[in-house]
């Protein structure tokens, strides 16, 4: 076994160390289906019951991963469109239309806080009101 | 890439043509007075040959630096897969091509070293045999790529990788299942681990003779291992990576995407993990054309050093390749 080999060896537990220490610090946040950037305005939150939080670049992402893990959700945080605001997912009204948030998994669902931003919405872009899609049974 | 492409082309196409001109002027036995021009030729022929081939291989990783590029141009698209989905049987055909021509090409170079090493050449024209089959495949990898950069226009819609790596279907979840039943994840990862590890301990074995008998094995059955096992390790490795190193890796347990994995930078070491795992596999195979083609008296000693060298880069390539997933694994 030469110098060189674990000259090289070293070099790559160096590279591994500074990969993962980049990947669990540095990184910006992407989302956790399909790890495509976050947009603010289109971020979903499933919030855990143990407390840790998963962030989603549209309802569509969130929706399967919500499928796949309802028994460890605690509650879905979503966000309205017009504002930005953080909303509870119960309290804000859904438009499902043809105007498209994310081309790569064609998401037409629009989150809203206020009724009559839905409505203007859903009028605008030949939508319909929908269901949470991510509701809670009991 | 486009330049890269044309320029090599040329420079492909003139050794082609002087390659065959050479090979038919070829003799084993040249005049004292014409010695000088024949072997400036020859040393013409084999310089213009590394060139063009040090360019080509570049160009593999190339070519997926070009893809990612291509990403915010193309509707739709989210990683590399996107932009495959334009004009696929041709990226389907240089992403086949592409590994084979550098394979190919590093075989080519080694065999050239082993050659130049020599006072008398005596692989000359063996060597332009061979030069004659990487530039044909040299040719048809140049006219794709040019072909692939001036046809592209990403102009149509394409769909999610999720739509192909992540449903229950995908070939990659499908064959392995039919191989090792429905728990096949779990079996893979043990299969990726004992194949990896059994690699290394031949790799190691055959880097010196006293291991060899240490080991009680006749060296031609290390040799023949190894080129099994490398071989079956390459479907091993890449549908452990889609199905259980790339989701784990990017934190993305539902996303089985290798491009997303490579490309997206979420696992910024991840081309180097692959690429080490795919320098380590080529090793191998270039230590079985050296041992068809470099079989002379005068070029013995030379061709048992350099493969003994070639057989440590696989060694190491193979060894760094798996510390650096584990490390991930268990770090992440």
């Amino acid at each position: 076994m030469t110098k060189k080999f674990w000259i090289g060896l070293i070099i790559v537990l160096i590279v591994a160390l500074m990969g993962v220490y980049y990947q669990k610090f540095l990184k910006n946040p992407h989302c956790a289906y399909d790890g495509s950037p976050v947009t603010p305005i289109y971020e979903v939150d499933i919030v855990l019951k143990e407390k840790s939080t998963k962030m989603f670049c549209s309802i569509y992402c969130a929706a399967q991963w919500f499928k796949n893990n309802v028994t460890l959700i605690d509650h879905v945080i979503v966000t309205d469109e017009i504002r930005g605001n953080k909303i509870d997912s119960y309290m804000a009204y859904f438009v499902e239309s043809e105007l498209i948030t994310n081309e790569t998994n064609d998401n037409r669902i629009h989150v809203f806080q206020q009724r009559q931003d839905a409505i203007t919405h859903a009028e605008k872009f030949h939508g319909t009101m929908t269901d949470d899609p991510f509701s809670l049974d009991e | 890439m486009l330049f890269v492409a044309i320029f090599s082309l040329s420079l492909g196409g003139f050794l082609f043509l002087l390659t065959i001109k050479t090979l038919l002027s070829f003799k084993t036995t040249v005049p004292l007075e014409d010695k000088s021009k024949f072997e400036r030729k020859g040393y013409l022929v084999f310089l213009l040959a590394c060139v063009t081939f040090s360019i080509r291989m570049i160009v593999w990783p190339w070519f997926y630096f070009m893809l990612q590029s291509f990403v915010s141009e193309v509707p739709g698209a989210m990683c590399m897969f996107g932009v495959t989905q334009i004009l696929p049987s041709t990226v389907t055909f240089l992403q086949i091509i592409k590994p084979i021509s550098f394979f190919i090409m590093g075989g080519w170079l080694l065999c050239y070293y082993v050659d130049k090493s020599t006072s008398t050449a005596p692989l000359a024209r063996k060597n332009l045999f061979f030069l004659l089959i990487v530039c044909g495949v040299l040719l048809a990898d140049g006219i794709a790529d040019i072909y692939y950069v001036i046809r592209m226009k990403p102009l149509m819609s394409v769909s999610c990788c999720a739509t192909f790596f992540d449903v229950p279907l995908r070939p990659s979840a499908m064959i392995p299942q039919a191989i090792f039943g429905r728990n096949f994840q779990k079996i893979l990862f043990i299969v990726y681990y004992v194949t990896n590890i059994l690699l290394i301990a031949l790799l190691f074995t055959s880097m010196s003779k006293k291991w060899v008998s240490v080991a009680l094995l006749p060296q031609k059955i290390v040799l023949y291992s190894q080129y099994a096992i490398g071989i079956i390790n390459i479907p091993v490795v890449i549908y452990t990576f889609i199905e259980n190193i790339a989701p784990r890796l990017m934190q993305l347990p539902y996303h089985h995407c290798i491009y997303c994995f490579i490309g997206n930078g979420m696992v910024p070491v991840a081309s180097i993990m692959l690429g080490l795992f795919v320098t380590g596999t080529f090793a191998i195979g270039w230590m079985g054309i050296i041992r068809l083609l470099c079989k002379n008296g005068e070029a013995q000693l030379i061709t048992e050093r350099l493969l003994l060298k070639v057989n440590n880069v696989s060694a190491f390539c193979f060894l760094a390749s798996i510390i650096m997933v584990t490390i991930h694994l268990i770090l992440i």
